[in-house]
């Protein structure tokens, strides 16, 4: 399915997700990496030792729950733009979403955003805490977005309207 | 009478197979002379604004126009690299072994001692109706007047063909502020990497596998597009037409190999469809089948990048090899090469490059 | 294929963008016997323009594919002769070449 839609299915996304007990102890990567394909930077990347080193180049990642810290450095160095970190713990009602952005306009600290799942699709409202740039990121921006704890696993994308 | 050069190893093309080529022949030890039409190096990577794939060794997670930064950098430090830029290659004379060019307004010879090809591929294109219409470009060619002019296409795209050009070129489009209608695809499986298409997939842009286009509307210019359904064999279903109002096609169906040179040289030739057409038949150090005369990147068979610039090392070495150069360190360099390629190719996305691969063996 | 394209008249479908050569043209000669590129090309011109061939060849090859039933891989190629891309005759001759012809002329009196 998701080769013929490029939207992962539930049975994919299963198999990528952090158990409940690790998202209920703070920030962790979710690694959207389905295909087999010759790339590895994500494990170069970690500064944990969390993402396991390739036996293979094709293999797809195998992270370490208990060993990542939700630092989100592979967020930026995956040339897929895969790899989203989310955290459940942020406050009561929301969790916040660590996503790759790679378009204009950026939007500001505090801004209200379009909150879109896999397809596109607005799913909800959200609100920026912070953007991320350093030179590290070498311009693939890293938002954090807090969104309804509901939708932790569905938001990843924003979309930004006109500056206000 | 015009004068011939000469030079030890001439390269044609300053793409990422050529420029690593060029740097590792001329690391060994050689003398070489890099040709390439454009007026800086690079080839079709000073358009690529994504990170690439791969290890470290073929710079995975650099952006391409940066990649195409360093490998240029890298080889005008070599002192014994003669790059002439804006110099096309006009045809290889079998006979005298003499490859002539065009630069500077002047018609050129040169004679090496040996010759790397690494001209890369074209864009293949698609016959339906109205096909000729303004606005209708190969997606490569829209990523070259965006990513190197800074001009968009237009404000709506029907792109066709999700392979990697298709869904990257699409990206690139969404991020120029330009609207992608739809993806479409023949085949019932999208052909590029699925991170790419999930890209897409989230900016809200559908892709449709087994449907293509059938046919192009507009008076002056592109103004839309009928799409339809293929069913299993490959078949289009009448009835399942759809009309989409964009002013830009763009046509990702794939490359063809650049070749004519290696036609001229007398390589011998192998229609391989799973490396995208004619390519020349040739040995593990991509030597073809006239001693001297080697081959790197798409030009060998369509393939990724970061494979063109391991094969550009491979035959860049080979070739200073064969000359007598880097004899002490080459073999453990080439049989690294060679171990790369095979990491990059034994994936399931490779498995169609080893079947192409494996009708080419000399 | 062919029934649906015929009926939409104002409709092309071009094969050959430097030289303007149509499907249709292309089916014609194939109807009357044409079996190989070179054949089709000397007759329509189809790859004898500025691109030499790299945008049409392959779909010419379809075509013949299509229509003759011969496999892509066994059909004859043409013969790819320099130059690669169209140059201006003065480039070809050559500065230093018309130079020596001047000069080879006004050594044997007949002036230039």
């Amino acid at each position: 399915m998701l080769e013929k839609t490029g939207v992962p299915t539930e049975q994919d996304l299963a198999g990528v997700i952090p158990p409940r007990e690790r998202l209920a102890r703070g920030p962790v990567a979710v690694i959207e990496c389905f295909q087999r394909i010759p790339c590895n930077p994500c494990y170069t990347a970690c500064k944990q030792g969390a993402i396991r080193e390739f036996a293979d180049i094709n293999d797809p990642p195998v992270i370490d729950f208990d060993r990542c810290n939700g630092c989100a450095l592979c967020v930026s160095k995956c040339p897929g733009l895969a790899i989203f970190v989310v955290d459940e713990t942020y406050s009561a009602d929301r969790a916040l979403v660590k996503l790759p952005y790679e378009f204009l306009p950026v939007p500001a600290r505090g801004q209200e955003v379009d909150l879109l799942n896999r397809e596109g699709r607005v799913v909800g409202r959200g609100r920026v805490e912070r953007v991320q740039n350093a030179k590290v990121q070498d311009r693939t921006l890293i938002i954090w977005v807090a969104v309804p704890k509901e939708l932790s696993m569905e938001v990843r994308n924003i979309k930004v309207g006109d500056c206000q | 009478m015009i004068c011939v050069q000469r030079t030890e190893i001439a390269i044609v093309g300053a793409g990422p197979a050529g420029l690593s080529a060029a740097a590792s022949a001329a690391s060994a030890g050689a003398a070489v002379t890099l040709l390439d039409r454009q007026e800086q190096c690079g080839g079709q990577l000073i358009k690529q604004t994504h990170a690439f794939f791969g290890s470290e060794k073929q710079y995975a997670s650099v952006r391409g126009i940066d990649i195409a930064r360093l490998l240029t950098e890298q080889v005008r430090a070599l002192p014994n690299v003669e790059i002439l830029n804006e110099a096309t290659v006009l045809g290889y004379y079998q006979d005298d072994g003499v490859l002539a060019f065009e630069k500077d307004d002047r018609f050129q010879k040169i004679k090496p001692e040996r010759l790397i090809i690494a001209t890369g591929a074209s864009e293949r294109t698609l016959a339906f109706p109205n096909n000729d219409l303004p606005g209708i470009y190969g997606a490569g060619a829209v990523q070259t007047l965006m990513n190197v002019y800074g001009v968009v296409p237009g404000r709506r795209v029907l792109m066709v063909g999700a392979g990697n050009i298709g869904l990257i070129v699409s990206y690139q489009l969404l991020q120029a502020g330009v609207e992608v209608a739809a993806i479409i695809e023949a085949a019932p499986k999208i052909g590029g990497y699925l991170v790419h298409a999930a890209k897409v997939r989230r900016m809200g842009v559908p892709i449709l596998t087994s449907w293509t286009i059938k046919m192009a509307h507009g008076q002056d210019a592109v103004e839309g597009a009928t799409i339809w359904q293929l069913d299993e064999k490959w078949q289009p279903v009448p009835g399942t037409e759809r009309e989409l109002e964009v002013d830009v096609i763009c046509i990702a169906v794939g490359l063809s190999p650049l070749a004519e040179l290696l036609w001229q040289a007398g390589c011998a030739m192998k229609y391989v469809p799973e490396l995208g057409g004619h390519v020349p038949v040739r040995s593990e150090l991509m030597e073809t089948t006239v001693p001297g005369i080697y081959v790197a990147g798409d030009v060998a068979g369509v393939e990724e990048a970061s494979s063109a610039m391991v094969e550009g090392r491979l035959a860049g070495l080979a070739a200073a090899q064969s000359l007598g150069y880097g004899l002490t360190d080459a073999a453990g360099l080439i049989e690294e090469a060679q171990r790369q390629l095979e990491s990059l190719r034994c994936g399931p996305v490779g498995e169609k490059i080893r079947r192409g691969l494996a009708q080419v063996g000399r | 294929m062919s029934n649906q394209m015929s009926n939409r008249m104002s409709n092309q479908t071009i094969i050959c963008r430097c030289e303007d050569v149509t499907l249709e043209e292309i089916q014609n000669l194939i109807a009357e016997g044409l079996t190989t590129i070179d054949e089709i090309k000397r007759l329509s011109r189809c790859g004898m323009g500025p691109c030499q061939g790299r945008n049409c060849r392959p779909l010419l090859m379809n075509e013949l594919a299509r229509a003759t039933g011969q496999d892509v891989r066994e059909m004859k190629m043409p013969a790819f002769r320099p130059p690669t891309k169209p140059i201006k005759l003065g480039i070809l001759l050559g500065q230093a070449g018309r130079e020596e012809n001047c000069q080879e002329r006004a050594d044997r009196g007949e002036g230039s």
